[in-house]
């Protein structure tokens, strides 16, 4: 069993993520890996934080096709989506960094062409516990920003599933640290066909009271996917550590403490947690991809 | 509708209560420069606080706090200015939590203020305050720092820091970083040392963490107080063994890093030195702890 991370093991550098490993006997150590693509182009975000809809759709779409080695859109999303499905997007409408209605309209579209009805497409983010759409649903796609988060470490895939759990609550202790058993509640468990994490303008660190500071939002252009939503926060989990050890320290890299990443692995086993085991694909724009 | 309906009753029972906020929310200004107040403040106790900042509520529950008034201002164009007043149980927990977040430069609000980016963030007698906006440009900074000025006015006397506070050695102190709260939320933010909560810390601990050399590379002293002796025993036990095991006897080991930890308790206080340069630092720091 590995031994949980501490300042010490930290900063000496000598761990990788294995916040929270003490769970590990619980873990399918098989050889299952999971594939995570990372796309980006330097015009996704324009001046003024606005984001550029062509080329995030174009993002998309070339993304979610190497993700499922489609040769194009409509191929990929016929695989996810069947004709005649109920869809439940879920969103994060946080307003500080809420999901691009770009990133949501273009999915709908997608979903639409593969032969879903408007009227069983429902985007939501509060209310998808009582929503009708997402009550019926058949299938999910699970969507939103990448943040850190003062308790859980950093909010991503795993943590935007928090609205579908009977109590908010009663995930808060222990740094989040169960947040992984939401994807394990009945109105999810199974359904869950894509993971997007968008990191067009992702949050590194956070300040006041909301937990949000201008300063540490970076355009960053990307946008992270996956079948997996452990495998995609994890690398997420990489991508801000990268920028806080470029902008705040060595000292500061890991954001207290994610260790919801990793358990949602090896407790509740609803993904890819080692990095050994995650194919990360990289396309487009390179230039301080940092990951 | 009915979310109006609810604002008002809790408007309502707020004023009935005889709350010590009454004067100072009947006092706010509806204007600052060219910034409107909006219809329906806001009030948040410790009942429904998450219906306003989801998981962040924690970081105030962990603290002594009772409500939050919460005041929209915009100007024309649309943008936004939030005002926050928390109602801390006291002065203590008041510099508690304006101490767990501080970054910016003193401000000249209330008994301590940082301002940067558009946030504002003051403490004085048991309100904490915070103003934020996303908004940019000097005309903003000017209406967040009036805005604050303003209502520091009308928050009363000033209060007294933690008393656990006087503990602290003054020599090479960086009294800025210091910190005061009482649990494991708050100590991994200001300062990451391992996901379990070995110290063991709860509502119930106080805590104060400070730093003390060279802004860029300094040594940090965490002193808590617990309930009782039996407490401050278990949680230097488990400390030692989470984090420590090779320094049982000695309660101090130079760390991978090169830099010395100790470990001191005496009574119902534990007290911890990370990052010491030497080995005489770290003991030169615990050795100037103001015990009881």
């Amino acid at each position: 069993m590995a031994k949980p991370i501490t300042r010490r093991n930290f900063i000496k550098g000598s761990v990788g993520i294995v916040i929270g490993s003490a769970a590990a006997g619980l873990s399918a150590q098989g050889e299952k890996k999971a594939r995570v693509v990372l796309i980006r182009h330097p015009e996704a975000v324009e001046a003024g934080s606005r984001f550029n809809a062509p080329v995030i759709q174009q993002m998309l779409d070339e993304g979610i096709g190497a993700l499922l080695n489609a040769g194009d859109p409509a191929e990929a999303f016929s695989r996810l989506i069947k004709p005649g499905e109920t869809v439940g997007i879920k969103t994060n409408v946080w307003s500080y960094l809420p999901t691009p209605a770009e990133v949501e309209q273009h999915l709908k579209r997608r979903v639409i062409e593969a032969g879903v009805a408007e009227n069983q497409i429902g985007i939501d983010d509060h209310t998808v516990k009582t929503n009708p759409i997402f009550q019926k649903a058949t299938s999910l796609i699970n969507v939103r920003p990448i943040r850190t988060h003062y308790l859980a470490g950093m909010s991503g895939c795993i943590k935007n599933y928090i609205m579908f759990a009977p109590s908010q609550p009663a995930l808060h202790p222990n740094s989040c640290a169960d947040l992984g058993s939401t994807f394990n509640l009945p109105q999810v468990k199974g359904k869950t066909r894509l993971n997007i994490l968008c990191c067009l303008t992702p949050q590194f660190h956070g300040r006041g009271p909301h937990h949000f500071s201008r300063r540490y939002v970076w355009d960053y252009n990307g946008i992270l996917m996956s079948l997996d939503p452990v495998a995609v926060d994890t690398i997420g989990l990489e991508l801000i550590k990268a920028k806080r050890s470029q902008v705040l320290g060595k000292a500061k890299e890991l954001p207290p403490v994610p260790k919801h990443i990793k358990l949602a692995d090896t407790k509740h086993g609803i993904g890819v947690g080692d990095l050994d085991r995650i194919e990360l694909i990289k396309l487009g724009w390179q230039q301080d991809t940092l990951i | 509708m009915k979310k109006h309906i609810l604002l008002f009753c809790l408007v309502f029972i707020f004023f009935c209560e005889g709350n010590p906020m009454t004067d100072v929310y009947r006092s706010l200004p509806d204007r600052i420069l060219e910034w409107k107040a909006g219809e329906g403040d806001v009030f948040y106790d410790r009942g429904n606080l998450f219906d306003y900042m989801d998981g962040g509520a924690e970081v105030y529950l962990a603290f002594d706090f009772r409500r939050v008034l919460v005041r929209k201002f915009h100007r024309p164009g649309g943008e936004e200015m939030t005002l926050d007043i928390y109602e801390m149980g006291s002065s203590a927990e008041a510099f508690g939590i304006f101490s767990c977040d501080r970054e910016d430069e003193e401000a000249g609000i209330g008994q301590g203020s940082e301002y940067g980016f558009g946030l504002l963030r003051f403490w004085k007698g048991s309100y904490f305050v915070t103003v934020m906006t996303a908004a940019e440009g000097e005309d903003v900074d000017r209406a967040v720092l009036e805005l604050g000025r303003e209502v520091a006015k009308l928050l009363g006397p000033e209060g007294p820091e933690p008393a656990i506070l006087g503990m602290l050695p003054q020599d090479g102190l960086r009294k800025k970083r210091i910190s005061y709260f009482h649990s494991d939320i708050h100590l991994n933010n200001r300062f990451f040392i391992a996901p379990e909560n070995i110290l063991k810390l709860d509502r119930e601990t106080e805590c104060v963490f400070a730093e003390y050399g060279p802004r860029g590379d300094p040594a940090s002293l965490l002193i808590v107080r617990y309930t009782n002796q039996q407490k401050a025993l278990e949680a230097y036990r488990s400390f030692v063994a989470g984090f420590m095991p090779e320094a049982a006897d000695t309660g101090i080991i130079r760390m991978e890093s090169l830099k010395w930890t100790q470990i001191r308790i005496a009574g119902d206080t534990v007290a911890v030195v990370f990052d010491a340069p030497t080995e005489d630092f770290a003991r030169q720091i615990l050795s100037g702890i103001k015990i009881d």
